[in-house]
């Protein structure tokens, strides 16, 4: 049971509210984050700790859009396309990616290595056009830079240019 | 009923132009109704917690800058609110349905909805109904649901109707909203199927056709439909249902919002167990046994064979020598109109009904104790308890309604719950009332005599005693005390697992009530040393100075749906009609004046005593109506023997029973769908049963034949109608027999009580205030054969409906507990003890403690064998529910 | 270019901060926590807030002190403090650099809060896709943790309080403040009606406070510097302090900045924000973030504070400032955010759940040239019946789009509108529909 096996991360989880059920999207986070989607088992193994039954632990994980539902490609290329992103050619960003990939949103490359989305602000505006990755954010992205990122990723797994912590203008050199 | 008189504080407010003074807190939307202005609206109900979403309801406030929904807004004073007065807010409803039409389907010649909808009725009202909507509509596919219920969800508004109540209500939470935005729809779990109660609460809540009866899919138009508003015929909660019936069809039941003591709710068998009249297997004409096979014939030759050979018994043998057995599923008429006929026209006492089962066990400690054989309280008193103790009960799937009276008290109005059941908590795709508790003593099928000792001497130990009633019985004070205090915890907790702390936190809760209910069930009224155990929770009651009180006592469930009945009735042979015994003079003299025949002199007998005397050919005849003793009882009970012996069998039935087939003459007997008459429920409460459809084939209701018998046994009992038995019984017993919308609970005797704290309790105290002895314990598991929620009473068997739900019996334990013996979901197992052996299909379920395995007993046929006999030294309960077995793993399937 | 005090973002400009306790301490941190431990009441904390102004810099703009206010002295409690990091708002990204660069400043400011308002446990609800923000957070709790400024016996003072990292998992909505606690309580999070108010009855109905990362940021410098000083910056007395802007869109410079409340937006676009990126001028901007209807260039002398905003018809919401060049199609820039809207509705109430699909479906039609006669009339409807008729605000906030853009660019749908009728005839209509 995936749940015994974080025993003490799920531990820790539940001892942080004072509600059980105030535990769900951290467990539900972390049996995504084992087995790369949200499966049966772990919603009935959640279902089970919280003192919930499998239906209410579905309907919670349908609401939310970063749950998936099936397992889907190593990296995710999520990229925004909110008006603010949009006014700086975001969607230019997702024909690049298509292109150089070979696959329309929504569709995964067939070795398995990239699936391409396109998703709502990420709370990037101001350095657009930009996408998300797994866990790391790539901003100010030019069709040079997007393909730098998509070469590494398929090659060593990381690229490094992923924004670190967020500053932006960064301030001028004072002398 | 709780005479706690809360003085609320009143608001007066004006709705429409019309003043009203309501309660503070209610809402401005139920405000509107008591003045007669109703506000249009999809997601509220009474029965749920305002969730404002269908933006429906909306009214002018003034003073309040928007327009409010008014399920949501509690009344103030001075408020003054505009709803069919203003523009603004009929605006606004037209908008939310043009809304609402925009994704609905305009599908009403296909929707089961059609003609009782509210989508349309308001359509209607506000709005040209079509929709202005020219765009994409967004479609779901539609998907299978479940064998019972059946989702469309295009049609869904999102009220959250069904999810609330399931949730809020029911406490199932089955039903889930899945996805977000317009894409929303309601699904049970991924892919799977619905698995619930199968309540058909979502499907009568639904205010549009989203979800809707499989079972009576594309039968009918709401309007072709006859309703008849009758009860429900299957268990002891008495719920207001109404036939909807097309052509003398049984079309579909439901039950209407606000009525009866179900207050609008079902459980899966009154809402899809109704098609049991209609089963092709109906018996339709008399039969007579020549040779082995039985012949159809006139009911002209039936009766006369019945009327000869009863007179010839009689005769030959003494009236005595025939015996009777009827049921609760019987109307009150036709059960006081069989013991007329058994003891004035046949002149027996030796009459018997289900109420031996278990029944008898809660009533006659009732009447022992507080002298009456009703309870002293009601569904409201469950309700507003502010503490209730639950022991044996199992209620979700025994009383479902009743269970839901306990749930919305603790749910809804906060009181506390103390359990003794053999339950663990756990979720399952039924409900579990234990995980409303907050104390539960989970105990095994064997445990509850020790356990209830536990909880009396946790009571005593820290002195939550009633002074006053202390200070005027001390004797039986002192005497209940040493006796509990002689009992040690350790043995308690060797017996039941459970430490004293359970117990003493669990007394101090039940100490502190106020307005406490005990519910009394079938794992104690029907286990053995039953009737010492109810009378120890009156005990129980008395110690703690409750018995009197108000809104307090205790409240054994009834099975069947008229045991109560049956009881009252006279249906058991030393009780006459109206609850006195048959010893008692001044009762059989007003009987036999008002019949215009003698009472006999003998005393009545059980039905184990009858079983005891056909098997030593005392008995000669049975005359058995509604019952089926060969599949009730255990082959231990020694009743195959027992009719075998019996010259003469008569089985009045719907169906060819087991114990029919053995007959010798079969009478068809028409079910409740097909007569009038009344029942008594598990309260006490008399309400009218209504014919919804003619008598199947040729069958008779039951109380016709009797007269029909008397005429032939040259005694004649004849009645008009079933008015004239009722006017004759209400003129027997004045003032118990109204019926009206609410029961009037029995007030407990005093003299009754003070006659038993001062001499009646010493009769058993001793063999009640003992530990059961340990047996020694060779085999593994104890066995428990106990109702299942999908079926109940004797003919839930021929429900169609039903039998999609749960069509077989599986031997249930607890996952870990079947780990251990190597055994999953599906394996076979080869169970058996001294009596039998059986082999079973496994099934899981987290609720069953370990060390027990639950059977169903509607499916109990073969594992029946297993079930050892024994019966009450006071009230002759026989018990049979319980057995040790062995468990042996057989080959994998 | 005018040089305004930094606050918020002082710290974080410092070359070589790092964002770690021990800079965020060597920079005077935890020292207003110090202050209000020993020397203050929690009344004289909730005071001093009331005084400086400061109102929510989440969107809503309430006044934080008059928040705290309302938590019912004699609850029994527990009480709660959440602070609102799920920043979803297109157009914003403030939050997400105080809580990455300078973590601390806004612990300490929850720490404050959770004494003024009596809550042992607080919860900072920062949306799912932050993960990096989660992490430096969740240090950062460890680090205040360890020093002592968290957890059980505070400083030695014997108080309890705690901080967790709660993080959601893709749902605008969850911004909202009653969606965000039935989020933070396992549920899906659509919003409560109100009353009753989060301050009554919140988090597992007992008493809450919902805070924004930016108002729990000011709160240290507040008790610092006091509450008259922070008055006195800005727009007083209704727009008090700074604000860091998210400026966005067609500009040279675009970023969060950090300026006293009200600056024209002349000045914070082409001066902070160093003016067009190109040589078209500008044709609209959004002041608040994708909630906040548009404005035009006739607008930009509008001060950026609550009232003037509000009084050109706007909202300075977020902060949340979009810039949009000549040639920009204004359908398009609707219809983009009217999609984000739709895709966002968590379907609760009808005429939000409906009408943004309905609306979303017009203006693809129209951008997509197949716009009808009525289309029009029908948005302009449809607005009127979703604004003031919801559970939430997303009713409102949902329809500032399109009908500030038919306000002032009416002639660009009607273009579309004629163009599709020429060329499209009736019986060939189909409906486009995107989900």
């Amino acid at each position: 049971m995936l749940l015994t096996k974080f025993k003490d991360e799920v531990e820790e989880i539940l001892s942080r509210y004072p509600v059980k059920r105030s535990a769900l999207l951290p467990l539900l986070n972390l049996a995504q984050r084992e087995e790369g989607f949200v499966s049966e088992p772990a919603m009935r193994d959640i279902a089970k700790v919280l003192d919930l039954t499998p239906p209410q632990v579905f309907e919670t994980v349908t609401f939310y859009t970063m749950f998936n539902f099936k397992p889907i490609g190593k990296f995710h290329l999520q990229v925004c396309k909110s008006l603010m992103c949009a006014l700086v050619r975001s969607d230019e960003v997702v024909e690049w990616i298509s292109k150089k990939l070979n696959i329309a949103p929504g569709q995964t490359t067939t070795d398995n290595t990239f699936t391409l989305s396109v998703v709502e602000c990420l709370g990037s505006c101001g350095t657009g056009p930009m996408m998300q990755v797994n866990d790391d954010y790539y901003e100010q992205l030019t069709e040079e830079k997007v393909g730098r990122v998509l070469d590494d990723l398929a090659k060593n797994g990381d690229c490094p240019l992923k924004s670190g912590p967020f500053m932006h203008p960064m301030p001028l050199a004072k002398s | 009923m709780a005479t706690q008189a809360t003085t609320k504080e009143m608001v007066t407010l004006t709705i429409d132009g019309k003043s009203t003074s309501v309660p503070k807190g209610t809402l401005v939307i139920e405000a509107a109704r008591q003045v007669g202005v109703m506000v249009p609206h999809f997601c509220y109900h009474p029965k749920l917690s305002p969730d404002a979403n269908c933006r429906m309801c909306l009214v002018e406030i003034e003073k309040m800058p928007r327009l409010q929904t008014s399920c949501s807004t509690p009344v103030a004073e001075g408020m003054v609110v505009k709803s069919s007065t203003s523009t603004q807010a009929q605006e606004a409803r037209k908008s939310v349905l043009d809304f609402i039409l925009a994704n609905h389907p305009l599908d009403c010649p296909v929707c089961d909805q059609g003609g009782r909808c509210d989508l349309q009725d308001f359509s209607h009202e506000y709005t040209a109904t079509t929709s202005r909507f020219k765009e994409l509509k967004r479609v779901f596919q539609k998907e299978y649901f479940s064998p019972l219920i059946e989702t469309q969800m295009n049609r869904c508004v999102q009220c959250l109707r069904c999810v609330r109540y399931c949730d809020q209500v029911m406490d199932v939470k089955a039903l889930a909203p899945v996805g977000r935005g317009t894409l929303t729809e309601i699904k049970a779990f991924g892919a799977h199927e619905l698995d619930c109660e199968f309540c058909g609460g979502c499907v009568q809540i639904c205010p549009v056709g989203a979800i809707t009866s499989r079972l009576s899919m594309y039968e009918f138009r709401p309007w072709m439909l006859k309703r008849t508003d009758s009860v429900c015929g299957y268990c002891g909660d008495g719920c207001q249902i109404t036939f909807q019936t097309k052509n003398n069809d049984l079309i579909e039941v439901n039950s209407t919002q606000g009525s009866g003591r179900n207050n609008g709710d079902l459980c899966a068998r009154g809402y899809f167990g109704y098609h049991v009249s209609e089963h092709p297997d109906r018996l339709t004409l008399p039969l007579i046994k020549k040779g082995n096979e039985f012949q159809p014939v006139q009911w002209e030759d039936a009766l006369e064979l019945v009327g000869q050979r009863l007179l010839d018994i009689k005769a030959k043998h003494g009236a005595d020598a025939i015996g009777g057995l009827i049921s609760g599923r019987c109307t009150n008429e036709d059960i006081y109109v069989f013991q007329k006929f058994m003891r004035g026209v046949v002149g027996t006492n030796r009459i018997d009904s289900s109420v031996r089962y278990g029944h008898l066990n809660g009533v006659h400690a009732l009447q022992r104790v507080q002298g009456t054989y009703r309870w002293s309280v009601s569904f409201d008193d469950i309700v507003s308890a502010d503490t209730l103790l639950l022991v044996g009960t199992n209620i979700t799937e025994t009383n479902p309604i009743t269970g839901l009276k306990v749930k919305e008290a603790v749910k809804r109005r906060g009181a506390k719950l103390v359990t003794i059941e053999a339950l663990e908590t756990a979720i399952g795709t039924i409900s579990n009332i234990v995980n409303l508790a907050q104390h539960h003593l989970g105990v095994k099928p064997t445990g509850y005599a020790t356990a209830i000792l536990g909880l009396l001497k946790a009571v005593v130990d820290q002195g939550l005693l009633d002074g006053e009633f202390q200070a005027k019985s001390p004797a039986y004070f002192n005497d209940v005390s040493a006796r509990l205090q002689a009992l040690s915890w350790d043995s308690i907790h060797g017996q039941t697992g459970l430490a004293s702390d359970a117990f003493k936190q669990a007394a101090q809760v039940f100490g502190r009530g106020k307005e406490v209910v005990i519910l009394v069930g079938p794992g104690v009224l029907r286990a053995a040393g039953g009737f010492g155990m109810t009378m120890n929770l009156l005990d129980l009651l008395l110690l703690t100075g409750k018995i009197m009180t108000p809104g307090c006592g205790l409240a054994p469930l009834a099975e069947e749906n008229n045991d109560q009945g049956a009881f009252e009735m006279g249906g058991t042979g030393a009780v006459l009609p109206g609850g006195a015994s048959l010893g008692d003079p001044e009762a059989r003299n007003n009987l036999s004046q008002a019949w215009g025949r003698p009472i006999p002199e003998t005393p009545g007998s059980s039905l184990p005593q009858m079983i005891e005397d056909a098997q030593q050919g005392k008995l000669k005849a049975l005359f058995i109506v509604g019952e089926n003793p060969l599949s009730s009882l255990p082959p231990s009970s020694g009743i195959h023997s027992a009719l075998e012996k019996v010259e003469f069998l008569v089985c009045q039935e719907l169906f060819l029973t087991e114990t029919a087939q053995q007959a010798q003459v079969v009478l068809p007997a028409s079910s409740y769908a097909e007569k009038d008459g009344t029942f008594t429920n598990t309260e006490g409460h008399i309400q009218s049963v209504r014919k919804a459809i003619d008598p199947v084939g040729d069958s008779r209701p039951d109380w016709e034949i009797f007269s029909a018998l008397s005429v032939m046994m040259n005694d004649p009992m004849e009645y008009e109608d079933v008015k004239q038995i009722g006017k004759e019984i209400r003129n027997l017993f004045p003032g118990t027999r109204t019926l009206g919308p609410a029961p009037l609970p029995a007030q407990p005797d005093s003299s009754s009580i003070a006659r038993y704290v001062t001499v009646d309790y010493q009769r058993d105290m001793a063999t009640r205030y003992q530990l059961p002895t340990n047996t020694t314990e060779t085999e593994e598991i104890t066995l428990q054969v106990s109702q299942s929620l999908f079926h109940s009473g004797k003919f839930s068997r021929k429900a169609k409906g039903l039998l999609q739900v749960e069509d077989r019996g599986k031997i249930y334990l607890h996952p870990e507990e079947a780990a251990r013996r190597g055994v999953g979901e599906g394996d076979t197992v080869k169970v058996s003890n001294s009596l039998g052996e059986v082999i079973v299909p496994v099934g899981l379920r987290e609720r069953i403690p370990q060390g027990v395995a639950v059977f169903p007993e509607h499916f109990d046929e073969e594992v029946r064998r297993l079930l050892p006999y024994s019966i009450d030294p006071e009230t002759q309960v026989p018990y049979y529910k319980v057995a040790r077995v062995h468990f042996e793993k057989l080959a994998r399937q | 270019m005018a040089e305004y005090e930094k606050i918020l973002l002082k710290n974080m400009e410092q070359p070589g901060y790092s964002g770690s306790l021990a800079d965020y301490e060597q920079a005077g941190g935890y020292q207003a926590f110090r202050k209000v431990l020993n020397d203050m009441q929690p009344d004289q904390v909730i005071e001093e807030v009331k005084k400086s102004g400061l109102r929510g810099r989440g969107g809503a703009g309430f006044p934080t002190g008059v928040k705290w206010g309302f938590i019912p002295k004699d609850h029994p409690g527990p009480r709660y403090l959440c602070c609102n990091a799920d920043e979803s708002e297109p157009g914003t990204f403030k939050d997400r650099q105080l809580m990455e660069r300078d973590p601390h400043q806004m612990l300490e400011g929850m720490a404050i809060t959770c004494f003024a308002i009596g809550a042992e446990t607080s919860y900072v609800y920062i949306r799912g896709e932050f993960r990096l923000g989660a992490k430096i957070l969740e240090k950062a709790v460890q680090e205040a943790k360890a020093a002592g400024y968290l957890g059980g016996n505070v400083l030695g003072t014997g108080r309890t309080i705690n901080i967790h990292v709660h993080a959601g998992a893709g749902a605008y909505i969850c911004g909202e403040e009653t969606a965000l606690l039935e989020s933070l309580e396992g549920k899906r999070g659509m919003p409560r009606f109100k009353p009753p108010f989060p301050a009554t009855h919140g988090l597992y109905q007992k008493p809450t406070v919902v805070n924004n990362v930016e108002t729990m940021a000011n709160i240290p410098h507040i008790i610092n510097r006091g509450g008259e000083w922070f008055a006195g910056i800005g727009s007083p007395p209704k727009s008090c302090g700074t604000r860091i802007f998210c400026l966005s869109g067609h500009v040279k410079r675009p970023g969060n900045y950090e300026v006293p409340m009200g600056i024209p937006f002349r000045e914070f676009i082409y001066d902070v924000g160093g003016g067009m990126r190109s040589d078209k001028p500008l044709k609209a901007f959004i002041p608040g973030g994708a909630s906040a209807p548009f404005l035009t260039p006739d607008h930009l002398d509008v001060k950026m504070d609550f009232e003037a905003v509000a009084m050109a018809g706007s909202m300075l919401g977020s902060g949340g400032v979009t810039v949009m060049e000549e040639g920009t199609s204004m359908v398009w820039a609707a219809l983009r955010l009217m999609e984000f809207f739709y895709h966002e509705s968590c379907g609760k109430c009808t005429p939000c759940r409906e009408g943004s699909s309905w609306m979303t479906q017009i203006l693809q039609r129209i951008w997509n040239k197949r716009g009808r006669t009525g289309d029009l009339e029908m948005l302009d409807e449809l607005c009127r019946n979703i604004a003031g008729r919801t559970v939430c605000a997303f009713g409102e906030a949902e329809v500032g789009p399109i009908q500030s853009t038919l306000k002032y660019f009416r002639h660009e749908y009607e273009a579309l509108i004629r163009e599709a009728e020429a060329t499209m005839p009736r019986s060939k209509e189909i409906p486009v529909m995107t989900h």
